[in-house]
């Protein structure tokens, strides 16, 4: 059947405008599956490591006492924090009409849901014996913000990931349509979708509802992450802006990641024609935004404690300013202050290579900034310890590896299944969203001057 | 039209998929339900902790109901067959 729904999207037709976006499903060639098979190998070579260590023991790690947190921790905040980029950015953009959001949107839900699963199985890797997990189930303690992180991250999960499903259903009907294999697939995922009046109304309610419900969740959840360290009372992490501080970096780090998966997406997909310079120039404006937000925080949060001049916090401080993570630490001012505010105030230096290079590095800053948070204070204890230290040994840069890789065999997988930018939401704008925009515009606008018809009043009159 | 002609074990797939949500979300739900009854008999949880820990409950209950209403709505709000697209044996 050749129709034409009301979301705009043409159900069966072989040809249309927006082809392009359907290419790497329907013409997905070599390239995905050697793509593909060398994220695997990486993944398969991870989780032989792994294997390693659970035989082994943590002792395969760099972790030691009292230094017992490291590297899976560090990824732990900083793959949950790039969660943030996804469906609170899209929900913001949506419940804000901001008619440019709609080939960003579906790009960064995917972003929520693969990277937030990757980043909740960190802290199994953590674990000297990961059987061992399975006792919160009978004997979890509500005390601990570790158990508020396993409620919170799932609720997000669910949340986001029905978030990514439901505004998918009317291109899925679209593939189904056309007929694209595996049919049972999209028959299955399409729940009988046709595109009637009846269902948008349904589908437009759904997604109203989700997205006013998951900017709540997605802020507590990482404020929950922060209260893993700021519950505590470790020198540097017993702090009252952890939550805001740590919201505040997710949303920076998730943007920049964003803007960095829609760049190379661009350029492997050839979708030039529908991520635009406007796109990048918006979501940089909000970049340097947050970067500027991040300083105000790191500042006030290192100056607080550098005043109060507390001889554990000291030791943190000095540990971190002009100690072994002195490189570290001005590395992550440079990344996330320094190149993003240079970079992405001047026009000539906001092009799409200059936004690329603000968002590496961005991405890499608050990486070290988890770092930067996790190790010294445990580092630096409150008890009469000696100062401890820690290397990663290369266990942890392969698990490492297998993380990012399996962030991206999820894009790779997502995208030769599904659109990476929703074709209904994109043919909707070309119909529906200029009236409306003008529509929204006029009325922002100053009421006109009423008639000459109506007399004008009169001083005193 | 082609979903109308989509197979029943896929319908029954889609049934069981939104049933296993629910599986899902009230596991969960049991799940804390069984912590906070634990702590309450250990007497070792300030009301704070009870407080995050019960929040989590109608997310996920209002998640599951979100999707099991775009479920039956998008079932319901599906045109009546039309009766000459029909295959002879469908009819």
């Amino acid at each position: 059947m050749t129709s034409v729904n009301d979301k705009g999207v043409s159900a069966g037709g072989l040809e249309f405008e927006d082809q392009d976006l359907l290419r790497s499903i329907e013409d997905s060639g070599v390239g995905f599956r050697v793509v593909s098979t060398l994220l695997c190998l990486v993944i398969l070579t991870a989780w032989v490591i792994f294997g390693r260590q659970i035989l082994r023991g943590l002792g395969v790690t760099g972790l030691n006492q009292p230094v017992a947190w490291g590297f899976y921790i560090v990824n732990f905040v900083f793959f949950i924090g790039i969660s943030h980029a996804g469906t609170l950015i899209s929900a913001i953009l949506r419940l804000s009409q901001a008619e440019w959001r709609r080939p960003i949107t579906r790009m960064a839900e995917v972003i929520t849901v693969v990277v937030l699963a990757i980043g909740a199985f960190h802290p199994v890797l953590d674990l000297g014996r990961p059987d061992r997990a399975l006792n919160i189930f009978t004997a979890g303690r509500l005390q601990s913000p570790l158990l508020w992180d396993v409620s919170s991250i799932s609720a997000y999960f669910m949340a986001s990931t029905v978030y990514l499903y439901i505004p998918m259903i009317p291109d899925i009907a679209l593939l189904r349509d056309r007929g694209v294999r595996p049919r049972w697939l999209y028959q299955f995922l399409a729940w009988g979708w046709q595109g009637t009046p009846r269902q948008q109304a349904v589908l437009e309610r759904a997604v109203g509802i989700l997205m006013v419900l998951v900017i709540p969740i997605a802020i507590s959840v990482h404020t929950v992450i922060s209260y893993i360290f700021a519950m505590t009372l470790q020198p540097g992490w017993h702090s009252t802006i952890f939550g805001p501080y740590f919201v505040v970096g997710a949303i920076f780090s998730g943007i920049a990641a964003l803007m960095m998966v829609m760049i190379v997406l661009r350029r492997i997909f050839h979708l030039e024609r529908y991520l635009k310079q406007v796109h990048f120039d918006y979501l940089s404006r909000l970049l340097l935004i947050m970067s500027l937000l991040w300083f105000y925080f790191t500042f006030s949060e290192y100056l607080t404690a550098f005043f109060g001049n507390e001889p554990s916090e000291m030791r943190v401080f000095y540990y971190k300013v002009t100690g072994p993570y002195a490189p570290f630490f001005w590395s992550m001012v440079v990344a996330n202050f320094l190149i993003p505010a240079i970079l992405l105030s001047f026009r000539r230096t906001r092009t799409i290579p200059g936004i690329f290079i603000a968002s590496t590095s961005v991405v890499i800053g608050m990486w070290l900034e988890r770092l930067n948070i996790v190790v010294p204070s445990l580092a630096n204890p409150r008890l009469a310890l000696p100062t401890g230290y820690y290397i990663p040994s290369l266990v942890e840069w392969v698990m490492f590896a297998g993380g990012i890789a399996t962030f991206m065999l999820g894009f790779v997988i997502f995208a030769r299944f599904f659109p990476l930018i929703s074709v209904w939401e994109i043919q909707e704008g070309r119909k529906l969203s200029i009236a409306e925009t003008t529509e929204r515009l006029e009325g922002y606008l100053p009421d006109p001057v009423p008639s000459a018809a109506t007399p004008p009043m009169t001083e005193g009159g | 039209m082609e979903s109308q002609s989509e197979p029943r074990w896929i319908l029954g797939l889609q049934i069981a998929s939104v049933s296993m949500i629910w599986v899902f979300v009230l596991s969960i739900s049991a799940w804390i339900l069984h912590l906070l009854r634990l702590s309450r008999r250990l007497h070792d949880v300030p009301s704070a902790s009870v407080g995050i820990s019960i929040v989590a409950i109608p997310v996920f209950l209002l998640g599951a109901a979100v999707l099991t209403y775009v479920f039956v709505g998008l079932r319901r709000g599906r045109e009546a067959p039309d009766e000459s697209t029909l295959e002879p044996e469908e009819k």
